[in-house]
């Protein structure tokens, strides 16, 4: 097998991917667009793996997918190290302190709170299975509520594009499972998670299309051009 | 060539992925990929803050926006190296192009100013730790 043939193989399966995942299930926005936040607060990420570098190697994934919405991100290193010199090192924590007060602390809108579901490379024969998953939940500051949540799972396998039969699978799989790279699928992730239409929130102040780009077309499946489209029909909640 | 399949296969994903969202906002320079190492590798503090001072002028030249957060990041950097001084005139200038980010970065100009001057430099903890660093002395790097 050639190497363009692998490519192309490779590119299909890609856009096969980007077409699933740019389709997404509706949500009711109302508690979101009622709440209209501008900046959002992404507090250090709660583990439940036994990975212990997930949380602060997914915190880092975070600010460039959120700032790219359109809102304000509060440094989420220093937001971190902050909290830690507040005695609030443990996630668990943070995640259990009073929104209110916490967000007041910095002066945010909003709260992102995300778990770390899954985060394992699993061996299987000649397989290896790299899977991430993570919950997503959206708080109001000032009441608290939750505005927005998610769930994404992401997984590749050692095993899906080979080429060369039983050896190459077992060296393929020996490779993922040595080194597995997380990284990759954390951001397809956050990237599914904060896509919109999709279950991704609308723009925040600093895109063009803030507040022009709800209630959404039904069938929209890219993502909103630069220049702000109006609404092509009114969605009956 | 078997072996990187997989890793040729993120790589096509991930571009057609980038391809799926729209062109950037902001001009980020690699400041996730930089805070990911910094986390990985935290004795090294320097590659961390010269990433981010990287960051930081590239925005500045390029004239795209310098993303939120990266002016603060570098001044709190800044700080934890015992640069008060300097860190405060990040923080002033992330607080001065994001309305948003008054609170914390008046918190952090008066933790910055009470420190300024005669106070030693902070016992840094957590990952970017270990930089109880005197300046002349060696220090063990991986």
């Amino acid at each position: 097998m050639t190497r363009s043939h692998i490519v192309r193989l490779l590119t299909s399966a890609a856009l096969a991917l980007i077409a699933t995942g740019c389709v997404a299930p509706r949500k009711d926005y109302a508690a979101f667009i009622a709440a209209n936040p501008k900046s959002i607060l992404a507090i250090p990420v709660l583990n439940n793996t036994v990975n212990v570098d997930a949380p602060d190697y997914f915190l880092s994934t975070l600010p460039v997918p959120l700032a790219e919405r359109g809102y304000y991100v509060f440094p989420v290193n220093l937001v971190k190290r902050l909290l830690e010199d507040e005695g609030l090192a443990d996630a668990g924590l943070v995640h259990r302190a009073d929104p209110a007060k916490l967000a007041a602390l910095f002066g945010a809108d909003a709260l992102l709170y995300v778990t770390i579901q899954k985060w394992e490379a699993k061996w299987i024969l000649i397989q290896t299975n790299v899977t991430v998953e993570f919950d997503y939940v959206l708080k109001d500051a000032k009441t608290g509520t939750v505005i927005w949540k998610d769930h994404e799972t992401m997984e590749y396998s050692s095993n899906s594009n080979n080429s060369g039969g039983l050896i190459g699978a077992i060296v393929s799989a020996a490779v993922a499972k040595a080194a597995p790279d997380y990284m990759p699928l954390a951001r397809r992730a956050n990237a599914q998670a904060l896509a919109y239409p999709g279950p991704g929130f609308p723009a925040g102040p600093y895109r063009p299309e803030y507040q022009l780009d709800y209630p959404k077309a039904e069938t929209q499946q890219q993502p909103p051009p630069a220049q702000p489209m109006p609404p092509q029909r009114a969605e009956a909640r | 060539m078997n072996a990187r399949a997989p890793l040729l296969a993120a790589a096509v994903a991930a571009a057609t992925l980038a391809a799926c969202a729209p062109p950037t906002m902001y001009a980020w320079n690699n400041y996730d990929q930089a805070m990911y190492r910094h986390y990985k590798n935290p004795q090294d503090r320097e590659a961390w803050v010269a990433a981010l001072k990287t960051a930081v002028l590239e925005s500045e030249q390029e004239g795209r926006r310098t993303p939120p957060g990266l002016y603060a990041e570098y001044g709190y950097a800044l700080y934890e190296e015992g640069k008060a001084k300097d860190s405060i005139v990040y923080f002033e200038k992330e607080k001065a192009k994001w309305p948003e980010s008054r609170v914390l970065m008046e918190t952090m100009i008066r933790n910055a100013n009470r420190r300024d001057g005669n106070v030693p430099p902070p016992a840094a903890k957590g990952p970017a730790g270990s930089l109880e660093k005197k300046p002349g002395s060696t220090e063990k790097k991986r």
